[in-house]
């Protein structure tokens, strides 16, 4: 039970991440590396809203990861990405990197490095037996994710909007031809990626904590992309899964040190069998 | 030949030629002059970043050829460098090998290391292949973590080493390892440069342009791509031992995944697929944190003790990246490209035609 | 446009090359040190405020008219916790600014490779917060420390532990580093020669989800966990330690954890009564002049970071650096200075157990240790044991 429950909501927060990539990859043919600060400033974000309205209403907080979202994601596509149409696929990487540390640069000036946690519904909610909790933190995570994602496969599906993303993503060049407003589809799909992500940022703030050092968690979303297929959402959550698996069960079966590394393990191995990820799309490995 | 044809090349000899142009005889001659006399016009500091970036423009060049001309990404670059200097401990520390054995020996572990890496470039390609270089990263770090904490009963200062000697003469201060590593990167540039005009250097430009086309020329994918890991990583290798020595230190909290995205920093920024290209960033890329700090010692100390400033400083770094990748995605090399096309064409300004990178 | 932003570029390259190049001689009416520590790297949240606990002693002492009559002029550079970074800025404040020693530096990682350059140009070191061997009998020239060892921390933690609870099974956590399994191993040979029983869990540095580890932990049914990480691991560590089940007593190492820190961590593990502190600073809880003092100074200067027990750490620095200076006289010269650090004894009443006292074959001398408990009820910490005195010790234990 407890294992289940752990293992479910490292899932969340890695789904959350993973979605956020293959958006990216989706609309762009960016891999993103800055996606572990994005998610954490995101988190940071939430915190000094939720302290700006002196912590009565979630509106206010939730509010500012948004607008933080489309800020960030309307700034990183039209002042940076659309200029690198063209150029090799890592010169984009690079540039996300180079975000990477702008950002944490960020939380070094505007948060003075603090080391924050979120503490909104730690209390436990239910008591499992020996002693283990789940607080309504852990039990709204698992409410969140299911509904973002239930949102999107929504907007994917049935809206003009989410139809106009899919072309895009098919072929960016048609789609413009066919009156798309290829830019503002591609910035939405930054916004959508960044508001994933502050989610996940806000949900490992209530877990773990915020700091500079806890950008790492955007390699565990990258590997789950990965081993779920970067050009698939349905891989996204499988790939979450199958490292929340991998790193719990190392952890408690064989050496705990080890649990960093196993993810990459797991990896090689998937890719050794299907090298485009679970759910990915075989020609898409030739692309990146 | 023309003054303007300096790029365009009409047969394959020409393709061989290292210098095209009659002033670079001289360009080439003066660069030397200057690096070997410069200790002598500035402090001591600014030596000791000189060698920082000699040394580690040896591991940039072996990115160079991996990344730039063979096409295979890697993040894997700091555990290279890990091997190379853990190597040179347990070779000084518990064997006490001598200079001359310890940097072949840090080579060879470089070329095993690299070979196995190798083993997964011929199936991934791309992000794949750097995602998967970055589980090595991880794995190597852990032994290396677990040598360190179990080499001494209590070796949390991290593991001291000799300063080198060959034969009579010990390596020893900034301006003794300046002009060892001039000489060692000289050396080590005209070997790539050398690579790259002959076989191997041609095939793993057809790989990196297109493997399947490349194969179909009857190029061994298998033994170039290994060759190209097994390159690359016996220099980065050979880089990070001698760094060990410079430093004397050896601890592993240095080789971070920090360490491996700046190395494929320096071969960006500095252009991929140019030898001058990974000189240029590898100095680049090591001057840039000292150079922003520079810029800022220029601000009033009571401002710049405020805890911020040094924040600022680090953001300076990331957007002198992106601000550099935006304007000159091709890198310092391109930009070198285009002054020499400007004064070839002196004094006409028509545009330059785009020719192929070399 | 593009034109317009490369060319600034360049201007400021050219700027900064000259910055980098250029001697610069500073005026030597003062005496003049250095302080190198990481300001922006990932441990920037723990070196900042000792920092800041060192230039308010260095204001304090400026404005009494400073040391006979100099004042006291601190070049501030930042690591980064980067090693290469940490050796090339003191190997720039010994040749372009002068100083006569260097002070702070952050984790062991940047302190051997700055000792061992120092040592081959003369220039005396002295390590605060975190220390490292090199300090240690057999002591290297040099290299001194007022900091916290964690070979040293080690063996100390396992000696209190007995005033929580007398025997029973310590379960140790770290992050695999070297710093923390060095720790680890002296918590648990103490541990083990006082007759309890040990076992211990590490996990990777770069752990996003403490869970599976507590539970791991939890599962070994331990009667006291102990913690050999910095702030940011035991914010995540105690409460899903609480979530796994397990609630009795947990030590955290102060290496670098604030009062703070502490209060946030007790806060979500549930406000109970088993979170203790090991600290070799007093916290700033404690009630006695020598912490008025320092609060004094940071209500008057003012920093940027709240009041904690890093700023006694930084002050107490601060303190060391005059009465070396002092001694040393005037002019100082780095031979000079190292030699009377050698024999130096500093006392800073309220904010250690004991003097620092160094002698020409340890640099590091005896330190005082103290066990503090939290108490939700005051939201403050009080001590759970007297200060407990570790005399000088020599690596690798037998």
């Amino acid at each position: 039970m407890e294992f289940a429950a752990t293992i479910v909501i490292l899932t969340c927060t890695y789904a959350l991440l993973a979605a956020g990539t293959v958006i990216l990859y989706k609309a762009g043919r960016v891999v993103n590396f800055a996606h572990g600060e994005l998610a954490i400033v995101g988190g940071y974000v939430f915190y000094s809203a939720g302290l700006m309205s002196g912590g009565t209403s979630l509106w206010f907080p939730v509010a500012g990861a948004v607008v933080f979202s489309i800020i960030m994601g309307m700034f990183i596509y039209m002042a940076m990405m659309r200029r690198l149409v063209g150029e090799p696929f890592y010169v984009a990487i690079l540039v996300t990197v180079g975000i990477g540390i702008v950002l944490k640069s960020a939380i070094l000036v505007i948060w003075r490095a603090e080391r924050l946690t979120i503490d909104v519904g730690v209390t436990p909610a239910i008591r499992m037996a020996g002693g283990a909790t789940l607080s309504y933190m852990d039990i709204a995570s698992v409410v969140l994710t299911v509904a973002f994602f239930a949102g999107l496969y929504l907007f994917f599906r049935f809206t003009r909007l989410g139809v106009q993303f899919r072309g895009t993503a098919e072929n960016a060049l048609l789609a413009s031809q066919r009156g798309v407003d290829v830019n503002f589809v591609l910035s939405l799909a930054w916004v959508i990626a960044i508001l994933a992500a502050s989610l996940s940022g806000v949900l490992y703030g209530g877990r773990a904590f915020l700091s500079t050092e806890s950008v790492t968690i955007g390699l565990a979303g990258l590997t789950a992309a990965l081993v779920g297929g970067l050009d698939s959402l349905r891989g996204a959550v499988a790939g979450a899964f199958i490292v929340a698996c991998a790193q719990y069960l190392t952890v408690r079966l064989v050496d705990p040190v080890l649990s960093e590394a196993v993810p990459f393990l797991l990896l090689v191995i998937v890719m050794s069998i299907r090298p485009w990820g679970l759910f990915g799309t075989q020609e898409e490995l030739d692309r990146v | 030949m023309s003054r303007t044809g300096y790029n365009l090349r009409t047969n394959y000899l020409e393709s061989n030629e290292v210098i095209r142009r009659p002033y670079q005889k001289v360009l080439v001659a003066m660069v030397l002059a200057v690096a070997v006399l410069l200790p002598a016009a500035t402090s001591t500091f600014f030596v000791h970043l000189l060698n920082l970036c000699f040394l580690s423009a040896i591991g940039a060049l072996g990115l160079m050829l991996l990344t730039g001309f063979c096409g295979q990404i890697s993040l894997g670059h700091a555990a290279f460098l890990a091997v190379g200097a853990f190597t040179t401990v347990i070779l000084t520390v518990h064997v006490g090998a001598p200079f001359v054995v310890v940097i072949p020996a840090a080579a060879v572990t470089g070329a095993v290391l690299g070979f196995i890496i190798g083993l997964p470039s011929l199936r991934f390609r791309g992000v794949y292949l750097a995602i998967i270089t970055l589980a090595m990263h991880y794995t190597v770090i852990f032994l290396a973590t677990s040598y360190q904490a179990n080499f001494a009963k209590s070796a949390s200062a991290g593991i001291t080493i000799p300063d080198p000697s060959i034969g009579p003469l010990v390596i020893k201060g900034e301006y003794t390892w300046y002009y060892f590593s001039l000489v060692l990167l000289t050396l080590v540039t005209i070997w790539c440069v050398n690579l790259i005009r002959t076989r191997p250097g041609r095939a793993w430009m057809a790989i990196r342009d297109r493997d399947i086309a490349a194969e179909a020329l009857g190029i061994n994918l298998t033994r170039y791509k290994l060759m190209a890991f097994m390159v690359s990583s016996t220099l980065a290798s050979v880089s990070g031992s001698l760094l060990a020595y410079y430093s004397n230190v050896v601890t592993v909290e240095t080789y971070t995944i920090d360490l491996a995205v700046i190395y494929v920093a320096m071969i960006i920024v500095g252009g991929m697929g140019s030898i001058l290209g990974a000189l240029m960033g590898a100095i680049f890329m090591t001057l840039l944190p000292f150079g922003i700090d520079g810029l800022f010692s220029y601000l009033p100390r009571e401002w710049r003790y405020g805890s911020t400033v040094f924040g600022v400083q680090v953001g300076a770094v990331g957007i002198c990246i992106i601000l550099f990748l935006l304007i000159e995605p091709k890198g310092l090399a391109e930009i070198w490209r285009r002054i020499e096309t400007y004064f070839d064409r002196w004094p006409f300004r028509y545009r330059p035609l785009d020719t192929t990178r070399h | 446009m593009e034109k317009h932003v490369s060319r600034k570029l360049f201007a400021a390259a050219i700027l900064a090359a000259s910055a980098l190049a250029a001697p610069a001689a500073s005026a030597q009416n003062a005496y003049v040190i250095g302080y190198i520590t990481d300001l922006s790297g990932p441990l920037a949240d723990s070196y900042t405020p000792t920092w800041q606990g060192f230039e308010l002693y260095m204001k304090a002492l400026n404005d009494r008219g400073g040391i006979n009559g100099k004042k006291v002029e601190v070049i501030l550079d930042d690591d980064g916790l980067k090693a290469d970074r940490a050796v090339a800025n003191a190997k720039k404040q010994t040749e372009r600014d002068n100083v006569v020693g260097i002070f702070g530096l952050s984790l062991s990682s940047t302190q051997a490779p700055v000792f061992t350059e120092m040592r081959k140009i003369g220039v005396p070191v002295v390590t605060t917060f975190s220390g490292i061997l090199d300090a240690l009998p057999p002591s290297k020239p040099f290299s001194y420390s007022t900091g916290v060892v964690f070979e040293v921390a080690g063996e100390a933690i396992g000696e209190l532990t007995k005033n929580i609870k007398p025997n029973g099974k310590i379960v140790g956590m770290t992050f695999d580093s070297v710093g923390g399994r060095a720790a680890l191993s002296h918590n648990k040979r103490m541990a083990e020669s006082l007759g309890y029983t040990w076992d211990e869990v590490l996990f990777p540095v770069t752990t996003s989800d403490f869970t599976p580890f507590a539970q791991a932990v939890a599962e070994k049914k331990p009667d006291i966990v102990v913690g050999h990480y910095g702030s940011g691991q035991n914010l995540g560590v105690i409460p899903a330690l609480r979530r796994s089940g397990y609630t009795g007593p947990y030590i955290v190492a102060s290496y670098g954890v604030t009062e703070d820190t502490v209060r946030q961590a007790a806060v979500r593990a549930g406000n109970d009564e088993n979170v203790y502190y090991v600290t070799r600073y007093a916290t700033i809880y404690d009630n006695n002049p020598g912490i008025a003092e320092v609060s004094a100074a940071q209500k008057k200067y003012g920093t940027s970071k709240p009041f904690s027990s890093m700023h006694l750490t930084g002050w107490t620095l601060g303190k060391f650096a005059e009465t070396a200076l002092k001694a040393c006289g005037w002019p100082c010269t780095r031979e000079q200075l190292d030699k009377v650090i050698q024999t130096l004894k500093v006392d800073a009443p309220g904010l250690t157990g004991g003097p620092i006292e160094m002698s020409p074959q340890d640099h590091y001398g005896p330190t005082y240790w103290r066990l503090y408990v939290w108490n939700p009820k005051t939201t403050s910490m009080e001590p759970k044991s007297g200060w407990l005195k570790k005399a000088a010790l020599k690596f690798p234990l037998q």
